[in-house]
């Protein structure tokens, strides 16, 4: 002990103070820094956790936005190709169409052309053969008066004998 | 100045009212740490867990300053420790005084025993001059002594035993750290330089317990004379009773602070 009056220094009490302040140092190393380090790098971890979470979705955000570009982009290609598809078929069936038609109806004028000019043989032909019979009648008419006036005027008779029973 | 009673055991002399103190302050600081530790939660944190984490944040920030960052987190179960009981200690002198007050009366002699405990010394001579003066004030007849006056409540951190304790506690630390990080070269920085010996082997163990001694040790003087004053000491106490509040924190401060700096200079890589 070194003593200086109103003050003094007792060794039994520094080595109390020394024991205590170790004790309390376990102590409160055990009982409070233990939990309260452990619940402040708890929080540290779930923040760090939450930024890097946040920033992977923003990046899975932003992939999935240009996949959702790219194939938006893709759809209005491939519609805007079936559209000018369908379109350009349209216009290829309608002029396949139209062509059709007109070759159809060529075929009718060229079938009905036919169809008169053989109507025009055929009458023709058949005035032809009447013709020729009347030609032959005729003559075989003249002829027969010619030969005998007798009979011609029988003939005349007779057919005049027809006319009457005609009549 | 105040009595306080002493016994000696194992050739050791030990201050029965500084060690009351310092088991209080251990256990307000105990129950301090323990209080503001449960319920804890690493969501938004409220109340007492904000105080303790602000509390190891401000520890955690003066270790780190000094400490190189591997190796700070090791020192700030110390560091707190160091800041709380010394802070607390600090402020527990100011809150009130407990003192018994003894006189040789009709019927009512303090005891022999007493007389002893209230005057243990390091020689006889020194013991017998304390008694004489003992054995006149308890029996002083003059009505305005207060009789022999027994202190119960003080700062610990105003008794050097408590501060020596404290500061050649983190002062052999430190020197154990040094050695066990590497002994010839503990050696060589410790011995080689004469600076360096007195440094380390006089002017810290002496200016670091004597510097937060002196400040609450002179504290404690004046508030006892201001309280004696009566009427006209209450203004001044009122000041210096704030004032004691900041120099008690800022001795605190200060402690923990410098030991940092003692232990990072045995650990950090360079200095």
């Amino acid at each position: 002990m070194l003593d200086f009056g109103a003050v003094s220094l007792e060794w039994g009490t520094l080595l109390t103070q020394a024991i205590v302040f170790l004790l309390l140092l376990l102590l409160v190393r055990k009982l409070a820094m233990g939990p309260i380090v452990g619940i402040m790098e708890k929080r540290r971890q779930h923040i760090e956790n939450q930024i890097s979470t946040a920033e992977r979705n923003r990046a899975e955000a932003e992939a999935l936005l240009a996949e959702q570009r790219r194939v938006l982009d893709e759809a209005r290609a491939e519609s805007k190709a079936i559209i000018d598809r369908a379109t350009k078929q349209a216009s290829d069936e309608a002029n396949k169409i139209v062509a059709e038609a007109q070759a159809a109806s060529e075929r009718l004028k060229a079938d009905a052309s036919a169809e008169l000019a053989r109507e025009v043989e055929k009458a023709k032909l058949e005035l032809r053969e009447q013709m020729t019979s009347l030609s032959v009648l005729l003559a075989s008419k003249i002829i027969e008066k010619e030969l005998d006036e007798a009979a011609q005027k029988s003939t005349v008779d007779k057919f005049l004998a027809q006319v009457g029973d005609r009549l | 100045m105040h009595y306080s009673l002493r016994f000696e055991w194992l050739g050791m002399v030990f201050d029965i009212s500084t060690i009351l103190m310092i088991l209080v302050t251990s256990l307000v600081v105990l129950l301090l740490c323990i209080g503001m530790t449960r319920n804890l939660t690493s969501a938004t944190p409220s109340g007492a867990q904000n105080v303790m984490e602000w509390i190891v944040d401000f520890v955690t920030g003066i270790t780190k300053s000094y400490i190189s960052p591997k190796k700070a987190a090791g020192f700030v179960s110390l560091a707190l420790t160091l800041f709380l009981y010394i802070f607390i200690g600090n402020q527990l002198g100011l809150v009130f005084n407990v003192n018994t007050t003894h006189h040789n009366a009709e019927g009512q002699q303090v005891s022999e025993k007493v007389k002893d405990m209230l005057t243990v010394s390091t020689n006889e001579e020194a013991k017998q001059q304390k008694l004489a003066k003992l054995e006149e004030e308890l029996n002083s007849t003059d009505p305005h002594s207060h009789g022999v006056v027994i202190g119960w409540w003080k700062s610990p951190t105003a008794t050097p035993s408590v501060t020596f304790a404290l500061a050649l506690t983190v002062l052999l630390y430190a020197h154990y750290l040094g050695m066990k990080k590497s002994f010839g070269g503990w050696l060589k920085h410790t011995f080689l330089n004469p600076i360096h010996i007195l440094e380390e082997f006089i002017i810290k163990p002496l200016t670091l317990p004597l510097r937060l001694f002196g400040n609450i040790f002179a504290g404690e003087v004046l508030i006892a004379f201001l309280l004696s004053v009566g009427i006209f000491g209450s203004i001044p106490l009122f000041l210096w009773l704030g004032y004691s509040v900041f120099v008690g924190s800022v001795q605190a401060f200060i402690f923990t602070t410098l030991a940092m700096v003692y232990i990072s200079q045995q650990v950090n890589e360079d200095h």
